[in-house]
């Protein structure tokens, strides 16, 4: 597919308002027209050489739940998120979005001044002036960073190069979150699919570019898109499978390098169908492996939220095909599309209303279900859920690691 | 392992996975989007053109219904029924007689279900009823429908527009939005106070269908307490909340029995052909990162007819079923698929998969094609679904009888 798919894929579209009904952003606010009106009927107006007609699309939260539920093929998020780009090309986008389209610079400078910044951002009047000055909401969630990341603490798993023998060998993709905020839980996925039977390697890597994506800054995203093939490509080509734990960031490898930022080419192509979400990789290829575990039980109840950024990789939800398996785990599904964040929306103090309110039904659920594990398998859906539910949210592989005695 | 993959989520495909999962089988329901039952009234057609037991027994081979027998239609139907009443959606009808429904456009449709909402039309008897739409709301003009239907009818059917508290939305105003609202006590509460001067005398008041969502029920009860009188409900352009409700009631029940949902996939059908039998090995998904192969015990398509997806013309003139590429029956000459005029009954309507009595695919010599593989739904050829008023209970029908086959 080119870049120039989605736009095309505006003639599919049937006006069934399928994708409107669906919507999570529309259901909340009027400032949205839905989906079915900023993409394929408001593309016809849209030109090349034109300036956009219309900005309402910039309400549009790039969850993909439209592209999803469509039953025609009309790739609507795609044409959404291409023309949310143009806009940031007319209008300068404010110095907030450059700032939080880049995890890896935040994360690196972050961890080296964390026993400052840590502090720092937990103090009311610097998230206060964080808001004042970049328009970053004073509520939005902003996790501690991690004092050492996960590279530096599983040194001895880094690799320059594809190993000699590729047998059983995964190629870890944890992205900036893991490394940086999160590196526990890198240390639990590797520890998981280490226990039944990978080895694990930590191949060189960049930010996948999505939170560049999404603010529009299509050129930068391209070329993290570049080095990250070509960092990658040599393992997928060995037939090392790429294994994500974070759904953003594995869909970029997937489907957003083609499709959506246009990136051409066997590599890309390549990179793309050798990328797996760390369950679909447990569910579809080590089913052996699991079958042959012996699962403690874990007496508990369970809200696992699917993120709309894992329900784009149009594979379902197989971390429930894994968790089935933990005895005495009761798990009940969130009953809302989004949570709101979308990747860095909620964190922008004009659209952090919208992004609670479509949050809301979700909020409410975890309340009244009151249950000892949230999950959700992307990271700025946990750390809002967690701001917003007071509980403790935590990824799918945190607790399947728990049933296999590694936490 | 998936013992049985369903590919389609309209009303058969959702009621066959749900089906699965009852009886225990894991299952996986794939899906390229969310099916046309949300754009549908709700209904549930059986045979609209006269009573449905009768129409049902009648039908002659091969007709879908002749093939699958009244007990599986009654037992798909009983089933979910019983669904529909726990989930708090409960409908209306029988399989004797047809309930005659208006419509948005002031006709009347018959089905032999509908959800209550629409049913209470019929408490008002031959008596007068009021139709009533809402300022602002494109999707209902009450003038429209109440002169079309008291024309039709021949009885009296008054008009009347309701004001929308608050201030109108900046964009198109959806049912969708319209339902929402109405799950607001308060805005509810402050719609009834100004709508009561309006509909003094009144007693039986239609309204389009966008009384609630998830709190349907309870929004008409409170409605009907506000402004003391009898309200049904009107279905509507799509988005269709009574078709949403029966799209979501199901989709829940299957997520709530453990099936597996795909969405946003196509399907491509995997034959294993190592073996003297001739099996299904599953499909290969086209998921975000390319295709994936998904093995299950048995595949049942409910991919629907040629205007749903399960049939794809090609330019030579070749109809294809898009996930298999099974046989199809149909013309070979193009030019006869359609009729002269678009409300004529449509030659290619009856296009589709001839199947056994266990609902799998037959070939040219009569015999399946596979031993586990199933169709049910829309892909059948034989009947005439519009001019019968029978897609809904072929789909539940054979639905039943695929899952009863696939999973013994």
């Amino acid at each position: 597919m080119t870049t120039s798919t989605p736009t095309l894929s505006a003639d599919l579209c049937l006006k069934c308002n399928i994708c409107t009904a669906a919507c999570p952003v529309a259901a909340v606010t009027e400032l949205f027209p839905g989906p079915k009106a900023v993409g394929p009927q408001a593309q016809r107006f849209r030109h090349p050489r034109l300036p956009s007609p219309d900005l309402s699309v910039s309400w549009c939260s790039g969850c993909g739940t439209c592209t999803r539920v469509c039953p025609h093929g009309v790739a609507i998020a795609e044409i959404n998120i291409q023309a949310k780009a143009r806009l940031a090309e007319e209008h300068a986008p404010p110095l907030r979005d450059h700032v939080i389209s880049r995890p890896e610079w935040l994360g690196f400078a972050g961890s080296l001044a964390a026993p400052i910044a840590n502090p720092l951002l937990r103090l009311g009047a610097a998230r206060w002036a964080l808001e004042k000055t970049l328009g970053i909401d004073r509520h939005a969630p902003m996790p501690p960073f991690a004092r050492r990341t996960l590279r530096s603490r599983r040194r001895q798993r880094v690799v320059k190069a594809v190993p000699a023998d590729p047998t059983n060998v995964v190629a870890y993709y944890h992205g900036c979150s893991t490394n940086y905020y999160e590196p526990d839980l890198g240390d639990k996925a590797i520890a998981v699919l280490e226990r039944l039977g990978c080895r694990v390697v930590l191949p060189p890597q960049r930010c996948c570019g999505l939170p560049m994506q999404s603010n529009g800054f299509f050129d930068a995203a391209r070329r993290q898109a570049a080095t990250n093939i070509r960092l990658l490509v040599p393992y997928a080509r060995a037939g090392i499978p790429i294994v994500g734990t974070s759904t953003s960031c594995t869909l970029a490898l997937k489907h957003d390098y083609r499709v959506i930022l246009g990136v051409e080419g066997e590599e890309a192509e390549i990179v793309a169908r050798g990328t797996f979400d760390i369950f679909e990789f447990i569910a579809g290829r080590l089913e052996g492996a699991l079958d042959a575990f012996d699962f403690a039980p874990v007496e508990a109840t369970a809200l696992y939220h699917p993120p709309c950024q894992l329900k784009s990789h149009f594979m379902g939800t197989p971390a429930l095909r894994v968790l089935r398996r933990i005895p005495g785990l009761s798990i009940t599904l969130s009953q809302s599309e989004c949570c709101g964040i979308a990747g860095t929306y909620g964190l922008k103090h004009e659209k952090f209303a919208v992004a609670q309110a479509v949050g809301a039904g979700l909020f409410r659920q975890t309340a009244q279900l009151d249950p000892e594990f949230v999950l959700s398998d992307s990271e700025t859906c946990r750390w809002w859920l967690e701001q917003h539910t007071r509980h403790k949210v935590i990824h799918p592989i945190e607790l399947l690691a728990r049933s296999m005695r590694l936490a | 392992m998936t013992d049985l993959i369903v590919v389609g989520a309209g009303l058969t495909g959702l009621f066959a996975a749900w089906q699965a999962a009852r009886r225990g089988a894991q299952c996986m329901l794939v899906t390229a989007g969310r099916g046309g039952l949300e754009l549908s009234s709700g209904c549930l057609g059986i045979a609209s053109s006269g009573p449905p037991l009768r129409q049902v027994a009648k039908a002659p081979l091969p007709h879908p219904y002749a093939l699958v027998g009244l007990d599986a239609l009654r037992r798909a139907v009983d089933d979910l029924l019983e669904l529909l009443e726990a989930s708090n959606l409960p409908y209306a009808g029988g399989l004797e007689s047809n309930l005659e429904l208006p419509t948005a456009a002031g006709g009347t449709a018959c089905a032999a279900y509908a959800p209550r909402s629409l049913a209470r039309f019929l408490d008002a008897g031959a008596g007068p009823v009021t139709l009533a739409g809402f300022t602002g709301f494109r999707d209902f003009d009450s003038v429209l429908a109440s002169n079309r239907l008291s024309a039709r009818l021949q009885r009296p059917v008054a008009a009347a527009d309701l004001p929308l508290p608050g201030s109108l939305p900046l964009r198109d105003l959806y049912s969708t939005d319209l339902a929402r609202r109405f799950e607001d006590p308060d805005w509810r509460a402050q719609a009834c106070a100004a709508w009561r001067p309006i509909l003094i005398g009144v007693r039986h008041l239609g309204l389009p269908a966008v009384l609630g969502f998830r709190q349907h029920a309870s929004v008409i009860a409170a409605i009907e307490e506000l402004l003391e009188l009898t309200v049904f409900e009107i279905p509507t352009l799509p988005p269709c909340l009574p078709g949403l409700r029966l799209e979501s009631v199901l989709r829940e029940a299957c997520l709530a029995g453990g099936v597996d949902l795909i969405e946003g996939a196509t399907a491509i059908g995997r034959v294993d052909g190592r073996n003297a039998v001739t099996r299904a090995a599953g499909i290969v998904a086209q998921t975000a990162g390319g295709p994936q192969v998904i093995d299950a015990g048995a595949v049942l398509l409910a991919t629907g007819d040629l205007l749903h997806g399960g049939l794809v013309a090609r330019q030579s003139g070749r109809l294809q079923e898009s996930v298999f590429d099974l046989p199809v029956v149909h013309s070979s000459n193009r030019s006869t698929w359609t009729a002269p005029h678009f409300s004529d009954p449509q030659p290619y309507a009856t296009f589709g998969l001839r199947v056994d009595a266990r609902m799998r695919p037959l070939g040219a010599d009569g015999a399946p094609l596979m031993q586990n593989l199933f169709a049910a739904g829309g892909i059948l050829a034989g009947a005439r679904r519009t001019e019968e008023g029978s897609r809904q209970g072929i789909g539940l029908a054979t639905a039943w009888r695929a899952v009863e086959s696939a999973l013994p």
